[in-house]
Formats: structure tokens, sequence, C-alpha cells
């Protein structure tokens, strides 16, 4: 009788101590600080002593190169930079120490700080999982929406290359259901928090019976066992050998493409042989390259939903803008569009190269329309200044490349002051771009580039979105 | 980051680009930290009294700054004022003191922020002090802080008759601290006792 307890026992990975949920639920998937976590200090010694826990520390290093270098490296978030990572005298250890700064923000790791992942049982994946939307597809989304599942069926990469507005979203609705009632784990992820927050109340409302956690930077702890996650790509530092599924969301965002280490992070968040599904309108050659080499599957959307062309961008001369501005005018084709704007009652989007042109600019535009108001990144009221152009309370909106995706707005016009500006590549030209004529009652609209000299990165965008009129019309599109 | 080479900004991690000129090649100096802008963002505190000499305003660069280096323990951030304390307390004749840390909470820590302060300002120290409760300044009301009893004490065998001496912290707020400190100075015989400080609250 005992024995067989035993091997009952042994098959259920017994190990001491019943584990609480709360905690298993948290910790699966996760990589933790020993000392900062959510939960009682004494607890987590406790089921560290029972062997609940795989320990490492934050900071290891390996030998490379002809001369044996020490490389550093941190655990957490796979920085290799050595110039992030420091040396000092730990009091605590009193002896020299590394920690990384790359991370920082997320809690200091040291080489004399432990990092936690779970090794105890798993938990409960419920298959019941049900996707209620009545929306409908177009053909092209139909089509995209299979291949996807198909690839996820399969177990291969996935890229999703779709024009602004085609509607990537509802794409991934029925392959997310399918892997969801597969007993996976899915993480979306996405550079920028504005689109977390955006894609979160709608993932919710069409998975109803889904636990799914959005986290991004001080998001408080959320209940239950998320089998579905949507994060920041910087949140999956946090995360090891988690997800069955990968989907990333705005793939060619800053600083997605532009830091290696959330691409390594994306890597070390998945499981082994997990696929990944890049999502993005604006692909980079690198990886277009990576798609064909390892061929992954492709869907490619030229249309947007309500199948009208993308608009095309015009330019415009705004010659010596910045000396005007500086100077207290508004150029006089930039105040002629807008007066245009204010008068159509067309709600508008102008944006800046810099800050501080920004800066100098809102006054000047206040003079025409009092209601007129700037937005960056760093402004606590963006949220709400967003809204309030949505809700018309506003006529227009100020802003740099901040809002260069992820918005909506009914009918909006857009110009880019400044165009040529380095800050100006051609993926961000043509996302911004893409914020013209979403709406399927204002399929049109006018988008400018204002700028001192036209620049490759200004043709290449527009060329690119002729392109992809071309191949969603046929020949025959101007 | 091994050797003293900053490449980027501490602050706002651009490129600092550092330009060679004959005043950097030829006088001392420590090379730069962080960029120009990150720079201008700290404002220097106007000193009205001799007693307590204050580097700089309470501010919102500030407070981030505190906040990365005592919250987040980022120690390389001890270099970002090295040049204006180095200039401030190396020519100095009376023995600078810091104002210690409780030994349990310096474990917690891993790092004195006063001390490094100095370390990196190259700048010479003396430990004259011992912090007795581990309590912390901040959480503290404004009364709370002033009728606290006395936090510090005079470390064995330390001499203190007839020195001149210069307490050494990193914020000013009420003063308690500093006060505390200078009591037991003068208490036990010392001539004179200032204070400087990084931040004037």
């Amino acid at each position: 009788m005992r024995n067989r307890l035993c091997k009952v026992q042994q098959k259920f990975n017994y190990k001491g101590i019943v584990v609480e949920p709360k905690i298993r639920d948290f910790f699966i998937g996760r990589i933790w600080t020993r000392n900062h976590t959510p939960f009682s200090q004494e607890k987590i010694e406790k089921y560290i002593e029972h062997q609940f826990f795989n320990i490492k520390p934050g900071i290891s290093f390996f030998r490379k190169g002809f001369l044996q270098r020490q490389i550093y490296r941190c655990n957490r978030c796979h920085n290799t930079n050595q110039h992030e990572i420091v040396h000092y005298n730990c009091a605590r250890c009193e002896k020299v120490c590394v920690y990384c700064r790359h991370c920082i923000n997320m809690g200091r790791v040291t080489s004399c700080t432990d990092l936690l992942t779970w090794n105890g049982p798993s938990s409960h994946y419920p298959l019941s999982h049900k996707l209620v939307w009545e929306g409908k597809y177009t053909e092209a989304q139909h089509e995209a929406a299979q291949q996807l599942q198909e690839s996820i069926k399969t177990g291969r990469h996935h890229l999703i290359f779709a024009v602004c507005g085609a509607g990537k979203t509802e794409i991934l609705f029925p392959a997310v259901e399918f892997a969801l009632n597969q007993g996976k784990r899915v993480c979306i992820a996405t550079p920028r928090t504005d689109v977390v927050l955006e894609l979160y109340p709608r993932f919710q409302k069409v998975f109803p019976k889904t636990n799914l956690h959005a986290l991004y930077g001080s998001v408080p702890v959320q209940q239950g066992f998320p089998q579905l996650v949507i994060t920041t790509t910087h949140q999956l530092y946090r995360f090891e050998n988690a997800f069955d599924v990968v989907i990333v969301d705005e793939a060619d965002a800053f600083p997605y493409t532009y830091d290696r280490t959330l691409q390594k992070a994306v890597v070390k968040a998945k499981k082994e042989d997990a696929p990944i599904t890049l999502v993005t309108a604006t692909p980079s050659p690198q990886i277009l390259s990576r798609v064909k080499r390892e061929k992954w599957g492709v869907s490619f959307i030229p249309r947007r939903y309500h199948g009208y062309p993308l608009p095309v961008p015009r330019y415009e001369s705004l010659w010596s803008y910045d000396k005007k501005i500086q100077k207290g005018d508004i150029p006089t084709k930039l105040e002629e569009w807008t007066k245009a704007r204010l008068t159509n009652k067309e709600p508008f989007l102008i944006f800046f190269p810099t800050i501080r042109l920004m800066h100098m600019a809102t006054s000047l535009f206040q003079q025409l329309d009092k209601r007129i108001v700037s937005v960056h990144a760093e402004d606590e009221e963006r949220k709400e200044k967003v809204l309030k152009l949505r809700k018309e309370e506003v006529p227009g909106l100020l802003t740099t490349t901040i809002l260069e995706r992820g918005i909506t707005i009914k009918n909006i016009q857009v110009a880019v002051v400044g165009a040529e500006s380095k800050i100006f590549t051609s993926s961000a030209l043509i996302q911004i771009s893409g914020r013209v004529g979403r709406n399927s009652q204002f399929p049109t609209g006018d988008i400018v580039f204002f700028h001192h000299g036209i620049t490759a990165e200004m043709d290449e965008a527009r060329n690119e979105i002729i392109r992809l009129n071309r191949e969603g019309f046929g020949e025959g599109f101007k | 980051m091994k050797g003293t080479e900053v490449m980027n900004c501490l602050l706002c991690n651009t490129p600092l680009n550092e330009p060679v000129t004959w005043k950097l090649l030829l006088t001392n100096h420590f090379p730069k930290t962080i960029c120009t802008d990150c720079e201008n963002k700290f404002k220097p505190y106007e000193n009205k009294e001799k007693a307590v000499t204050s580097l700089y305003q309470y501010n919102e660069a500030m407070k981030d700054y505190l906040h990365r280096y005592k919250f987040l323990h980022d120690i390389i951030l001890a270099k970002v004022f090295r040049e204006q304390i180095h200039h401030h307390l190396s020519k100095q004749n009376a023995i600078i003191v810091p104002i210690p840390m409780h030994p349990l909470k310096l474990k917690e820590r891993t790092f004195s922020p006063v001390d490094e302060l100095l370390n990196e300002a190259n700048v010479p120290f003396t430990h004259y002090l011992e912090k007795i409760t581990t309590e912390t300044q901040g959480g503290k009301s404004r009364q709370q802080r002033l009728n606290a009893p006395q936090i510090f004490r005079l470390k064995n065998g330390m001499d203190v008759v007839g020195k001149d001496f210069i307490l050494v912290d990193d914020i000013y707020t009420t003063g308690t601290t500093i006060k505390h400190g200078k009591k037991v100075l003068l208490d036990e015989g010392a001539k004179s006792v200032t204070a400087f400080t990084l931040i004037r609250g």
C-alpha cells in the first residue's frame, strides 16, 4: 500500500508541499529574480528548498575568440553588449560583481542575483475556448487566416505582409482560437504599449472564455493562469521557454528592429520548436530574405478591407520651413493646408521631425485655432489627447513619429512636415500614409509630404505604395 | 564597462562624441559621462548659508537621477557628478566624513551611494561615524525627523579633538541627518564642522 502511494506521488511530482495555484500560475514560463517576487519571501524560500524552482545566476560569462576574452551575458535579457555590463565592488559579496544596465529598469540583475524558473507541476489548460466574432472576412483575409492556421498546425514560421488597414488583427483570430484549443500557450507581442492597449480589449471581447493578460511597463499583477498573453516585447525579458505560439505584431516598429536583444527575447520566450508569426505592413529587407531562406509561410494582402486603394502621398516643397517657424511664421503652404482642414471640419495630424520644432510650431498653430494641441512620447496626456481628436473635441494634433501607427480615426487628413528628415524612414512614411482613408465611409484622404528636398526614403515609400496598389488592383492602376 | 571609457550618455544613451580639444588633452579633466542636453536639465543651487553647501536643486531630472542611482542601484551613475564634486572637495583642508549607512542596509543595497560619489570623484575620505539605527529618513514626516533620537555615534578609537570636518551626504531635505552628525562630532570636541551635499531638496 505504502509503495503504491509513493508511486502515485512520484507520478504527480509531489515534493513535500502542496503547491498554491497562485504561485504556480504566476511562475510557469517566467524567469524572475529571487528577492523581488510578488509573494512573501518565506514562501518562496520554502518552494526553493523543495526544489520547485531552478536557479541560475543573473549574469554568467563565456569565453570567445582567439584571446579567449571573457564575455558576460545577462541571463534575463540576454544582453552581451559589454558596454552595458558594469563592474562594481559589491558590499554583499565583498568582491567585484557585475550588473546589467540593459534591463535595469525591471530591477537590477547582478552576478550575485539568483534567477528563478519554475520546476513544479504545470497548470491546467482549458480547451473550451470560443471565438465570438461576427465580423466578415474579405476573400484575401479569409485566405490569409487559413494559411496562418495551416502554418501554426505544422509548426512553421509565418509572415503576414498586409497593407495598413487590411484588417490584420482579425486574421489572427481563427489561428489563435485553434492554437488555444490545442492546449497551446499563445503570446501576442508588440514593441508598442499603445498597441497592447488597443489589442487587449479587442481580444477580450472575442475570447470571452479565455483568461488573457496584458503586460506592459507598470501593469498590476493579474490573477489566474493566462493561456493567452498580450505583451510588449520588453516584458518578454521576463519569460523563458514559455510559449507554444508567438505572434509579433507591428514587427517593423521601433525599437524591435533596432534592438537585437528584443529579437533575442522573442526567441528566448518561446519554446524551442514553437513557430513565430510576424505581422507587418512594412517588412524590412532582412525579414524578407530570412523568410525566403528559411521557407516561411507567407500571406500577402495588398488590398484594404474596404477594397479601396491606398492613398498615394503627394510632395509639396516647403523650403527652409524650420527657419520660418523659428522666426514665428507658419510657412504659407502649410498654413493654407491647415486652414482648408479647419474650414472643411476634417480632423488632421501634422507630423514633425523633432519635439523642439513641434513645440515652437504649437503656439503658432494655436493662433489659427486655439484647440490645436501637440503630442509626444513623454506626454502623460497622450491617450486623452488622441481620444479628444477621435471625439472631434480638438480639430487636429501636432505630433512626432509616436503616432505613426496604431491609430485609426475617421476621415483623418495627414501632413508630414520635413519629410526629408532622417527620422522619417520609408517604413515610417508608409505607416504614416497608412493612417489615411481607413474607414469604409471615407476611403480616401489627403496625405502630403512637405519637404526641403526629396530624399530616397520618400521616393521609396511612395513607390512602395504605388506598387502595392498595382498588386491589388492590376497593372492599370496609375 | 571595464575601463573608464563611457561611450554613450549614461542617462539618455545618445552617443557622446566628445570632440578632442587642446584643453581636454592638456588639462586634467574627467572624461564626460553625460550629454549636454542632460547636463542642462540639472539646475545649480545658489548657496545662501555658509554652514551647508549644496551643488544642485532637487528637480524632475534630479529626482529621476536619484531614483536610478539609489533605488535601481545603477552604481555607474556615481560618475555623473564627479567633476563638480572633485572641484569642490579636493582642495579642502578639512577631513571629509561621509554620512554612513547601517551595515545591514549596506548589505541590502550592495553599495553606499555617498561613498561611491566620493570614490568616483577621487576625493579621499574617512569614516568617523557609525549609524546605530536601520531606519531611513525617507517615509518620515518632518516632525518625526526632527524629534528622532540620535542616529549616529563616533566610531571606536577615532580622535576628533581640534580637527576640522566636512560632512558629506547626497541630499539635504530637512537637515536632520546633518544636524545629528554635526552634534556627535562637536560634542566629542571637533573644532569645526561644515556640510556638503550634492542636492538641496
